[in-house]
């Protein structure tokens, strides 16, 4: 038990020097994100995909190679594409781990209960949302853009014995490496939006993973014209083209990469708003 | 200072809080007493702005508390002992709570030593047992070293020690002129530690008082009496509005007539009388004729 010490200034009107602040509220949702297991698993799982898929893929496009195709006489830019698709092959793989982990941050709030201590610490809400978006934006894109930098080291590895390679220097090279880590960063915000109005982790990461993986099968299913129409404003088709139309030429792609990356930032501007209007207007 | 005017809250067709208004004044326990589902938690998540209320409005020291510009300085609050993410440990919580209002890790150890969790702050909350996230959740509310404290069913949970300490912590905290609101559902807890009480039943106040005007109000006066005589006595106080019960030999409890008038019956009729005690009702029996009718899941007696 504390002692009583009657000398101390009246609580009610003793003068604090701190408050909320979004600076404040940004820290807080920085120490959140590091401070769980499933965050630095996720992280961990996405840099384990890139370099290995990296690995695989340059094997298998190196050991094509083999007969009779000299590629080491290959243009550089054509030099620089094989290096690249390569590189960024994981992504299409990261990009599952990036939703599941942007439904987590918010959705294990709401299973656990920690969603009252966060709101009861940010009443005005929003700003609550909107550090949760940066911090994860930030931290998905650094992790991002190291797993696809590391990928390419990997591929320039295996490429090299083939006489191919490619330098980090040259734009088309460096863009699309940011444009994957980029893209990953943005599923993680779109999936964030899609857990905070979900409200539930098995709920957000199948909406999530079902919007991904299966809605571009199932509309390529449908014999009609407008399904195939549709296609190329899929998240997950606007965002693989943001990145790998450049490099990857023969995808018949009519849409730019900054086409590609509006319609990308589309989808997650409709999250996050359909989220802060559901957050701030719902009891938590 | 907390003022609540014309608060409801609806959900659906069902009515959890009915207009009700209260103001809980700084300096003293006020106790908020009621039933499972007569609203308590309900009233105390529009006070935090957690639940919107239908209609009416709460303040917090003159403001919404969402208007505050500092609102963990204003109210420190333990609403749900389990609002804490499970796979993290007490201390990155509590860090991450006081980063939004740019506390520092030495308030985050200070609340924790107050707490006494110095041995589990570093283990995830997963493992904690009901007591120690209640403790947790005390460490929470005062981070902020808040002027105001909400407290729902915070000795939920605790050993006997646990209830004392929270007893006596927040007995301290009101005479430090804070402003301290606590919701029970344990009336001996209550009759403890409160010094002024509001009851809810059905969602609305059924009193709003000092808990010793409470006891008095609620229950008629009781006086235990002894006598050689005890059934000539007995005879004589018989009336409609006098209730006798004959305890054991030569006892009476008498309801429905003062000590005093006891006495002097006694005396014109020349009975010896060798204990006249008034025995005061305990805040159990007040609150449970308070509440009869307000009740709302009632259990058959046993039989």
């Amino acid at each position: 038990m504390t002692t009583i010490t009657p000398q101390q200034a009246h609580p009610a009107q003793r003068t604090r020097s701190t408050s909320l602040t979004f600076g404040g509220v940004l820290r807080s949702e920085w120490i959140k994100l590091r401070s769980l297991r499933s965050t630095t698993w996720s992280y961990l799982i996405v840099v384990a995909i890139s370099l290995g898929m990296a690995l695989i893929m340059s094997l298998s496009m190196a050991s094509g190679m083999g007969g009779g195709l000299d590629v080491g006489a290959a243009p550089a830019d054509q030099q620089a594409q094989f290096l690249l698709q390569a590189s960024v092959f994981g992504v299409y793989f990261g990009q599952l781990v990036a939703g599941v982990l942007g439904v987590l941050v918010i959705s294990g709030e709401y299973s656990t209960g920690m969603i009252r201590s966060t709101l009861t610490a940010v009443p005005k809400r929003l700003p609550a949302l909107a550090a949760k978006a940066v911090v994860l934006f930030v931290a998905t894109f650094v992790v991002g853009l190291v797993a696809n930098l590391a990928a390419f080291g990997v591929s320039s590895a295996v490429f090299a014995g083939h006489g191919v390679s490619a330098s980090l220097a040259d734009p088309a090279v460096i863009l699309p490496l940011l444009g994957g880590a980029l893209y990953l960063a943005l599923v993680s915000v779109f999936a964030l939006g899609v857990g905070t109005m979900l409200r539930s982790s098995a709920g957000g990461i199948a909406a999530v993973l079902g919007l991904i993986l299966l809605l571009p099968t199932v509309l390529a299913m449908i014999p009609a014209e407008w399904a195939q129409d549709l296609v190329p404003y899929l998240l997950s088709s606007a965002g693989m083209n943001m990145f790998t139309s450049t490099t990857a030429g023969p995808s018949g792609d009519a849409l730019g990469v900054w086409v590609n990356l509006l319609i990308v930032l589309g989808w997650v501007a409709a999250s996050v708003a359909g989220a802060a209007t559901l957050l701030k207007r719902r009891d938590a | 200072m907390i003022t609540a005017e014309g608060l409801v809250k609806r959900y659906g067709a069902k009515t959890a809080v009915n207009d009700i208004s209260f103001t809980v004044r700084p300096g003293q326990v006020t106790g908020f007493l009621g039933p499972n589902g007569a609203g308590k938690s309900t009233t105390m998540r529009m006070i935090v702005g957690l639940d919107r209320p239908t209609s009416g409005s709460v303040s917090v020291n003159g403001k919404p508390y969402a208007a505050h510009r500092a609102p963990l300085h204003e109210v420190g609050a333990l609403l749900d002992a389990k609002a804490v993410h499970t796979g993290r440990t007490a201390y990155n919580h509590l860090l991450a709570m006081a980063a939004t209002h740019g506390i520092g890790a030495s308030r985050v150890r200070e609340v924790i030593e107050l707490t006494g969790l110095e041995s589990v702050a570093r283990k995830r909350v997963g493992g904690f047992s009901l007591g120690m996230g209640q403790r947790l959740g005390i460490a929470a509310a005062m981070l902020g070293d808040p002027s105001t404290l909400i407290l729902d069913e915070p000795v939920n949970g605790l050993d006997p020690e646990g209830v004392l300490w929270v007893r006596q912590f927040v007995r301290h905290l009101a005479s430090e002129g804070r402003t301290i609101f606590l919701s029970s559902h344990l009336m001996s807890e209550m009759a403890l530690t409160a010094d002024h009480l509001i009851v809810l039943g059905r969602g609305e106040i059924i009193a709003d008082a000092p808990v010793a005007d409470i006891i008095a109000g609620g229950t008629r006066p009781r006086v235990l009496v002894r006598s050689p005589q005890a059934s000539q006595l007995a005879d004589l106080l018989a009336a409609p509005e006098i209730a006798v019960i004959r305890s054991e030999a030569g006892a009476l409890e008498v309801t429905g007539l003062a000590a005093s008038g006891i006495g002097d019956l006694a005396a014109q009729n020349g009975l010896a009388i060798h204990e006249l005690t008034p025995l005061s009702a305990s805040l159990e029996e007040a609150y449970m004729a308070l509440t009869a009718d307000a009740v709302e899941y009632r259990t058959e007696a046993v039989r």
